[in-house]
Formats: C-alpha cells, sequence, structure tokens
C-alpha cells in the first residue's frame, strides 16, 4: 500500500483523539449555526440544547487540544509517553503548523462559549465559529498549493458539514414539539444547499489532492477517502429518506412516522462518527498522491 | 455494531500495515546494501525534516552514534557510529516532525561484511 505511515499505539490514540476534537469542532459550530439559522422557528427550548451542545462540545475540543498536543509531541519524540511532557518536544509542535492552527481553534472554542449570552455573545460565538473552521486550513496538506484554493475551500466544507452534524440533536428534539414539522422541513430546505455545497468543496478538494482518478485506486489516501465517500453515501440516503418521506409523514400525522424519524437521525449520528474516524485516519497516516 | 466495524476496520488494515514503509529517501549506506564500512549516516529529504530521535541497532545492542546535524529542520541529515561497525546487520530508525507539522519516522537496514 503506498503512502501509509506506520500505525502504532499512539497513532491509533492520535487518530481517535483527532476524530473526537472533529468532532467536538464540528457540534460546537454547528450548534451556533443551528442557533442562528432556526433563531425564529425552532422552540426555545431546542434553542437551548444546541446552545448547551455547543458549549459542551468547544469544553471538549478545548481539552481534546490539549491532549492532542501532549500525544504529538510524545510521537515525534520516539520516548514513548515521556515525551507528551517534555518541554523541548511540546515547543516543537508549538513552533509546527498545530501551534498556528491551535491558536485558531482555542480562541474559536473560547468564544463559542459565549453563545450562551444573549445578542452580543450570539456574535462573538458566530465569529469563533469562524475561527475554527479557519484553523482547519492551517494544519496539513491543506498549505500546499494553491494554498488559498484549499483554504476557501476547507471553510466551506467544514462549515457546511458543522451546520449538519451539528442539527442532528436538536432536530431530533424538534421532532417531539408540535412546531417541529415546520423546523424538520426547512432544514430540510437549507440542507439541500449545504449539502451541495459541502460535496462540491469536498470532491474539489479531493481532486486538488489526488491528481487523478487512478490514484483513488492505488493508495491508502485513495481508498481511505473511497470508504470515507461511501458511508457519506449512506448518510446522504438516509438524510434524503427523511426529507422526502419521513417528514411529509409527520406532517400527515402518520403513526409512528416520528418515531422512525428520530431513529433515522440516530442511525445518521452513527454514520457521522465512522466518517470523522475516517477521517482522522485519512488525514493522520495516509500522504495524498499528489504528495507521493 | 460499531464493535463490528471496528473489528472490520482493523482486520482491513492489518495487511496495509504489514505492506507500508517508508517512502525511500536517499540513504547512506543505501536500504538493504551490504558495506566493507561505514564512515557515516545520512539521509536526504525533498523538504526540510525535523529529525528528533535516530538510533542504530544490531541484532540486540544499540550503537552509539554521535549526531553532526542538530535538531533544527534539515533536507541532510548525518551521524557517525562512535565505534567502528562489526560485520552483521544493522538498522537505522528515525522519527521527526515534517514542516507540515506532520509526524514522521522511517528506518533503513544495511549489513557489514568482512
Amino acid at each position: 500500500m503506498t503512502g501509509l505511515a506506520p500505525i502504532d499505539g499512539l497513532a491509533a490514540l492520535a487518530i481517535v483523539a483527532k476524530a473526537i476534537g472533529y468532532g467536538a469542532a464540528l457540534l460546537a459550530m454547528g450548534g451556533v449555526l443551528f442557533s442562528f439559522v432556526f433563531a425564529k422557528r425552532a422552540e426555545v427550548s431546542v434553542l437551548r440544547l444546541a446552545r448547551q451542545l455547543a458549549v459542551g462540545a468547544a469544553l471538549v475540543g478545548l481539552a481534546v487540544l490539549a491532549a492532542r498536543f501532549g500525544i504529538r509531541a510524545a510521537r515525534i519524540s520516539g520516548m514513548g509517553f515521556e515525551g507528551a511532557t517534555d518541554p523541548m518536544m511540546l515547543g516543537f509542535v508549538w513552533e509546527s503548523p498545530l501551534g498556528t492552527a491551535a491558536i485558531w481553534r482555542g480562541f474559536g472554542e473560547l468564544a463559542i462559549l459565549t453563545v450562551l449570552v444573549p445578542r452580543i455573545g450570539q456574535w462573538i460565538a458566530l465569529v469563533g465559529s469562524l475561527a475554527v473552521a479557519i484553523s482547519f486550513a492551517q494544519v496539513g496538506h491543506a498549505l500546499g498549493d494553491p494554498r488559498l484554493v484549499l483554504a476557501v475551500l476547507i471553510v466551506l466544507h467544514l462549515l457546511t458539514a458543522a451546520l449538519w452534524v451539528g442539527a442532528l440533536l436538536p432536530l431530533r428534539r424538534a421532532a417531539l414539539a408540535p412546531s417541529g414539522v415546520d423546523v424538520l422541513h426547512h432544514f430540510g430546505n437549507v440542507a439541500a444547499f449545504g449539502v451541495a455545497a459541502l460535496i462540491l468543496a469536498g470532491t474539489a478538494l479531493a481532486w486538488l489532492l489526488s491528481g487523478s482518478v487512478a490514484a483513488l485506486f492505488g493508495t491508502a489516501y485513495g481508498l481511505g477517502l473511497l470508504f470515507k465517500v461511501a458511508i457519506v453515501a449512506v448518510l446522504l440516503g438516509f438524510a434524503a429518506f427523511n426529507k422526502v418521506r419521513l417528514v411529509p409523514a409527520m406532517r400527515a400525522e402518520k403513526p409512528g412516522a416520528t418515531h422512525a424519524l428520530r431513529r433515522s437521525i440516530s442511525v445518521e449520528m452513527l454514520a457521522v462518527v465512522l466518517i470523522l474516524l475516517a477521517t482522522a485516519t485519512i488525514t493522520s497516516v495516509t500522504t495524498p498522491p499528489v504528495n507521493l | 455494531m460499531i464493535k463490528q466495524f471496528l473489528l472490520g476496520l482493523a482486520v482491513a488494515i492489518a495487511p496495509m500495515v504489514a505492506a507500508a514503509h517508508s517512502k525511500s529517501e536517499a540513504t547512506t549506506p543505501a536500504d538493504g546494501a551490504t558495506v566493507t564500512e561505514v564512515s557515516e549516516l545520512s539521509m536526504r529529504f525533498d523538504d526540510p525534516m525535523r529529525i528528533i530521535s535516530v538510533t542504530l541497532t544490531a541484532t540486540d545492542d544499540d550503537i552509539e552514534i554521535e549526531r553532526e546535524t542538530g535538531m533544527e529542520p534539515t533536507t541532510e541529515f548525518r551521524a557517525v557510529p562512535l565505534e567502528e561497525l562489526a560485520p552483521g546487520s544493522y538498522r537505522f530508525d528515525w522519527r521527526g516532525m515534517a514542516s507540515d507539522g506532520h509526524p514522521m519516522q522511517g528506518n533503513f537496514s544495511f549489513t557489514v561484511a568482512e
């Protein structure tokens, strides 16, 4: 397999920590975005859930960010876990692009904590969400050429993914309330555009980093990406089924429709977990074909 | 379901790990070479690499080596063995960080013949 780095215990730990960091960042950004997009439509309890979710995720994100510094220091040190607290190794990590990204992400996740403060806090949290998205353009192969194009695509990819991922739990709650159908219906319309942007940005990134279709089948990066896309396709299938079948069935007050929709959203969450693990694996231990 | 998936993933990844090897940079001695003497150990990289830890091992023992290149990112790393290498097989392992922040590691092996 070309372009696959060895996976030892620390690398596996780094992948899991990164996946949790991705999930926390998406939920934090997404909770804020949801409370903006649905400020007038969703019930107070649903909006509160979205904001609490954003704050909880931001706190987890900050903790994971600190842990990832230690894990990376340990990995580069060759000393095992002892390297995690070695000042020199931590200094090397801080000087690397991860340090720059950590400033953006740390600032962004701190700013998201203000989402619980009415009005001004909401706007600060929105700026924080943008900072978190920008943090992802500061590391790894996003630093290649054409850098500005890659950065814009990644930020767009992250924000649209966050809108979706951050909406799942609030929507699952909204389904229980009488006004929920309108929120779900509106989400279906917003998501249609969001998903189109998400897929376009993802495809463009994959194209820029792969260079050719043949590279997808012969490299670890390509196979990992195909695996990720396969789960995304399943996720899209569920989302489409919800929009076209289950939400109209709820509107028609068909028995069992609400239960079916809530279960379907739970499956979507599971798919998101798999996608994040796949993404963390791809970005940790494989090399994009254009860099091989 | 998650458990089954993770198990499946582990099974799928296992052969990839087994087949994985670090991209071969130019090294001295060359990977797999048989040489009669080793006056220096060196590696060249396309992009500056911060080499953090290096070890040279004979069958079981670590051989002491002295780094000529410091911890600064470099495209050429050099070190010298502190003792003459006796005939046998050797393996050089390194860990470090690429300029984009990715942790990197690699190794090369060579044989010293009489």
